[in-house]
């Protein structure tokens, strides 16, 4: 029986406590489901390898890692960078979809501008909707 | 009650090659329905085909979504004061025949969704073997907790009532319209009815469902039909 290093049941205890917060933020509503998948798949990944030593031990071995709890941290931070992939995927569409909306505004009011001939509406104090 | 005022509602997404003959046929065979097209960011002639047959159309800017399209047409159905509004495809798969027999519940007050189910008759459609074990699943589910049973949680004809789209123009899941809905719905007291429609072969295009579709699918509506147990129903 191989016993489990305090780093690696740190790692494991962080990561169930963060599936449960995720899943709270998802039950109130902050995160929707889409954004959800990510965060679930890595801390389950990293919760698993925490906790089983087995697991841990053969993925190291088969990777060519000496310091098991590296390997904990290693998924850790391939998650992280597969997040802020896809955060800045996303970001680039909001952006375009931005964009869009934006133009689609200016002929919007355009035409209400030339309809409402004379009357034009002053510009809309952005800071109205923050 | 006959006298509902009623919208049918059609999202569509790039559908100019069928929604010419869906909305002749709608007009043809119940012409006392105000339609109401939403054109969800298509980069076809949708909204042109639409407007040339003098349907209403609501354009969004960008591809949105089904649901989000339709919540845009039930904002609009409560603004403009309809007593119900109908979902209806674009693509031809449902029979305007039908669509009384869908409002009639309705009507006659016995509930406040009405859902077109392909399946509480045989009605000769077979979808693929991991389509059917997705829809056994999610309609054991939601007929558990709701105890009513609801043979087709992805039916895409429906009957709401104002009510409903009261809430609805608020609260709406942007992609699939679909179990996790239906139960969230039910929990704020709402009633449900399914009657038995037949569905038809789309008349132009492919569906929009892709294997990322499919794949993405299951874990959604399982864990929105896992959250909306979870949370505290509101008041109807
Ligand atoms: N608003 C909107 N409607 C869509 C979108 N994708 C599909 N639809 C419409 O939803 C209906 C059903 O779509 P379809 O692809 O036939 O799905 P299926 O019948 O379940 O295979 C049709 O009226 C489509 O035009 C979308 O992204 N936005
Ligand atoms: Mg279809």
């Amino acid at each position: 029986m191989v016993f489990l290093s305090r780093t690696q049941v740190i790692a494991a205890i962080g990561a169930v406590l963060l599936v449960l917060y995720v899943l709270d933020l998802v039950r109130r509503r902050k995160l929707s489901e889409e954004y959800s998948l990510l965060w679930l798949i890595s801390t389950v990944v990293v919760a698993a390898l925490g906790f089983s030593t087995p697991l841990l031990v053969w993925v190291s071995r088969e990777l060519g890692i000496v310091q098991e709890n590296s390997t904990v941290f290693a998924f850790g931070l391939a998650f992280s960078l597969a997040m802020l992939l896809h955060l800045s995927v996303r970001l680039s569409r909001l952006g375009q979809e931005n964009q869009a909306l934006a133009r689609e505004l200016a002929l919007l009011r355009h035409d209400l501008e030339e309809s409402g001939s004379g009357r034009a509406p002053a510009a809309a104090p952005a800071a109205d909707r923050a | 009650m006959s006298g509902l005022r009623v919208l049918v509602i059609i999202p569509a997404h790039d559908e100019q090659e069928s929604l010419p003959a869906t909305l002749d046929e709608l007009r043809a065979v119940a012409p006392g329905l105000d339609l109401l097209v939403v054109d969800d960011g298509s980069r076809d002639g949708t909204a042109g085909v639409a407007r040339a047959r003098g349907v209403r159309v609501l354009r969004l800017p960008f591809n949105l979504g089904v649901g989000a399209a339709l919540q845009t047409g039930f904002r609009w159905a409560v603004e403009h004061g309809y007593d119900a509004g109908v979902q209806f495809d674009a693509d031809g798969q449902h029979d305007p025949a039908t669509l009384e027999a869908l409002l009639e519940p309705l009507r006659a007050g016995r509930c406040d969704v009405s859902i077109g189910s392909r399946y509480v008759q045989r009605s000769g459609y077979r979808a693929p073997a991991a389509r059917r074990l997705g829809m056994v699943l999610f309609s054991g589910l939601v007929s558990a907790v709701l105890r009513v049973r609801i043979t087709d949680t992805t039916s895409g004809f429906r009957a709401y009532a104002r009510r409903v789209m009261e809430v609805c123009q608020h609260d709406f899941p942007r992609d699939f319209p679909d179990a996790p809905l239906l139960i969230a719905l039910g929990r704020r007291g709402f009633r449900m009815e399914e009657v038995p429609v037949r569905m038809r072969a789309r008349r132009a295009g492919r569906s929009f469902y892709t294997l990322g579709t499919s794949l993405y699918y299951p874990y959604k509506n399982l864990l929105a039909s896992l959250m909306a147990l979870l949370q505290r129903p509101a008041q109807p």
